[in-house]
């Protein structure tokens, strides 16, 4: 009978503890409110300026963006992703470094490499990509990177990129030429060599 | 199976269900509300990850790795890291080695924080659950901050980690401490020593030591029922060895040894642990240092193998690799302590009541990405 009483007694001990934590809550609820609400408010973007040589590092993970004019189609972005979601086409150019106007090549990177190859795809799925950054560091001319933060003067940051067909989200960042202009621009300066 | 009687019946809980904490498939017999007898079916999250990691290099496992046990990622990468550098003989700097225990011991905390709050809410408990949650957000916040993942961080390399730390970054962990440290004791209020729920856990699926230890369960599962084992302890790996802090074990306080509360409680004793860990880890990180000094050119193991086992936040975490002397593993086993939890549950709720088959596997906190692999 004791006993009963006393998990009685105990019950409604601690549920009261407990009760006091979420009353003390309620209380300072406008202080303590977590809450975000989403479409109207959104959490501060995460600071800017994190130490180190924004060059060199890339701490914002949001989707992949690509410059291509200063790719040079090495592949290593598509050799080091996990889930092989990046894929390359080249085509080698004979004047190396030349700019091809016709299919608006560039020929030099903006760190001054003279490009041996025009990129005619390079598409990105981001349904597949695991967001793991590993195709940014092996990357010679930093053309590939995730958007935001220290790139922000390169690309804002955009994390909202939903879309409604599936299709919309494989990024097609090569310039968009057919692909008899491109045989022609390639094979253009091999007549005149000739 | 074997032959189900005719008073018996068999219920199936999953592979959708919300107390399965993943797509676990449960088939159960039962007795009326007695269960008889359980069999796990897992297998519905199994992405190949040891054939992948044959066919992929050795950076870009440690991506795969995070998404074993999607919880605690970063004491996967720790694990993998550190087979991989004892395989390749490398020495990791200082700085690196400090950035590593706190960013596992963080992962900790927010692993056990998501453990308890769902264990909450798997008994009837709704509120503690969102509690756990906003503060486990905060730790979420310092992982972004540092490498611009929240969940899956691909953070620790073979000899290094990927991003230094930012500016700021120990007064943000050491404000997170002081806000955090007397959270645990507003958690104990609201949810350890409440009546009911001692009532729903005490005494139930009671794991005694020599089960546990015949089944191989580790971590937090044993030493709920009172095997003092801890790998950070007693095969010191990284520089776990310099910190002082307790191993709790459970001690039957309001039940048996061994019991649901018992394995709750260790969880929450532990978190008080990893918080002794970072502050002294915090205080003793040099100030300066290259993260990417130790990064091998190439990463090509010398042919040879290794197993090499850390502590998770669910317990005995291992990884064994072979090597071929080629930048890919010749095999990659990991051994998830996950899945011993998952095995033992048979052995544990069987006579118990159906209701009492979700509290106990709650209680030994699985995650099915880790299970099926």
């Amino acid at each position: 009978m004791i006993k009963y009483f006393a998990t009685i007694w105990e019950t409604v001990t601690t549920l009261l503890t407990g009760m006091g934590v979420t009353w003390r809550h309620m209380v300072a609820i406008r202080r303590d409110n977590v809450t975000l609400q989403y479409p109207e408010e959104r959490w501060p973007r995460p600071e800017r300026d994190i130490g180190f040589d924004h060059d060199k590092y890339n701490v914002i993970r949001s989707r992949l963006h690509v410059d291509i004019d200063d790719c040079i189609g090495c592949l290593k972005c598509e050799r080091v992703c996990p889930v092989d979601c990046i894929k390359i086409d080249t085509v080698k150019v004979l004047n190396r470094g030349a700019d091809i106007p016709n299919i608006r090549h560039k020929g030099i990177t903006s760190f001054g490499t003279k490009k041996a190859l025009v990129v005619t795809r390079f598409d990105i799925d981001m349904t597949e990509c695991c967001y793991c950054n590993l195709c940014v560091y092996p990357c010679p001319e930093e053309c590939i990177y995730m958007t935001g933060g220290p790139n922000a003067e390169k690309h804002d940051i955009d994390y909202e990129f939903s879309e409604y067909d599936r299709n919309d989200l494989i990024y097609r960042f090569a310039k968009k030429v057919s692909d008899e202009d491109v045989t022609n621009a390639t094979t253009e300066t091999q007549e005149v060599t000739d | 199976m074997g032959v189900v009687q005719g008073d018996q019946m068999v219920l199936n809980i999953g592979p959708q269900h919300p107390s399965t904490h993943g797509v676990l498939r449960l088939k159960v017999v039962t007795d009326g509300e007695i269960v008889s007898d359980i069999t796990p079916i897992i297998g519905y999250l199994h992405r190949c990850f040891e054939k992948h990691c044959e066919n992929s290099t050795y950076e870009q496992v440690i991506p795969y790795t995070d998404r074993c046990d999607y919880i605690a990622s970063m004491n996967n990468n720790f694990g993998y890291v550190v087979a991989m550098e004892e395989l390749m003989e490398i020495k990791v700097p200082e700085r690196v080695e400090y950035i590593r225990v706190i960013m596992a011991e963080l992962n900790r905390i927010a692993s056990h924080l998501l453990a308890l709050g769902t264990y909450g809410l798997d008994v009837g408990a709704f509120t503690p659950f969102l509690y756990m949650f906003r503060d486990r957000e905060r730790i979420l916040d310092i992982f972004e901050l540092t490498c611009g993942a929240r969940l899956l961080y691909n953070y620790m390399w073979v000899g290094g980690v990927s991003h230094d730390l930012p500016v700021g970054f120990v007064e943000t962990v050491y404000n997170f401490l002081d806000y955090f440290e007397p959270k645990v004791q507003e958690y104990n209020d609201i949810l350890t020593f409440n009546k009911i729920f001692i009532e729903r856990t005490a005494d139930v699926g009671v794991l005694l030591p020599e089960v546990a230890i015949s089944f191989g369960v580790s971590g937090p599962n044993l030493r709920g029922s009172g095997v003092k084992w801890d790998i950070r302890k007693d095969e010191p790996y990284s520089i776990y060895e310099r910190f002082d802090f307790d191993v709790p074990v459970g001690q039957g306080l309001v039940g048996t040894m061994g019991d649901c509360w018992d394995r709750f409680y260790v969880r929450v004793l532990e978190m008080i642990e990893s918080t002794k860990i970072l502050r002294q880890a915090l205080k003793d990180i040099p100030a300066n240092g290259d993260v990417h000094q130790a990064l091998p050119k190439k990463i090509r193991p010398p042919k040879g193998s290794i197993y090499r086992r850390t502590e998770s936040p669910r317990g005995d975490l291992g990884y064994y690799i072979i090597s071929d002397g080629s930048p890919q593993p010749y095999r990659l086993k990991m051994r998830s302590p996950a899945f011993t939890a998952l095995s033992v549950l048979n052995e544990i709720s069987r006579g118990w009541m159906l209701s009492d088959v979700i509290a106990v596997l709650g209680s030994l906190d699985i995650v099915l990405g880790e299970i099926d692999r």
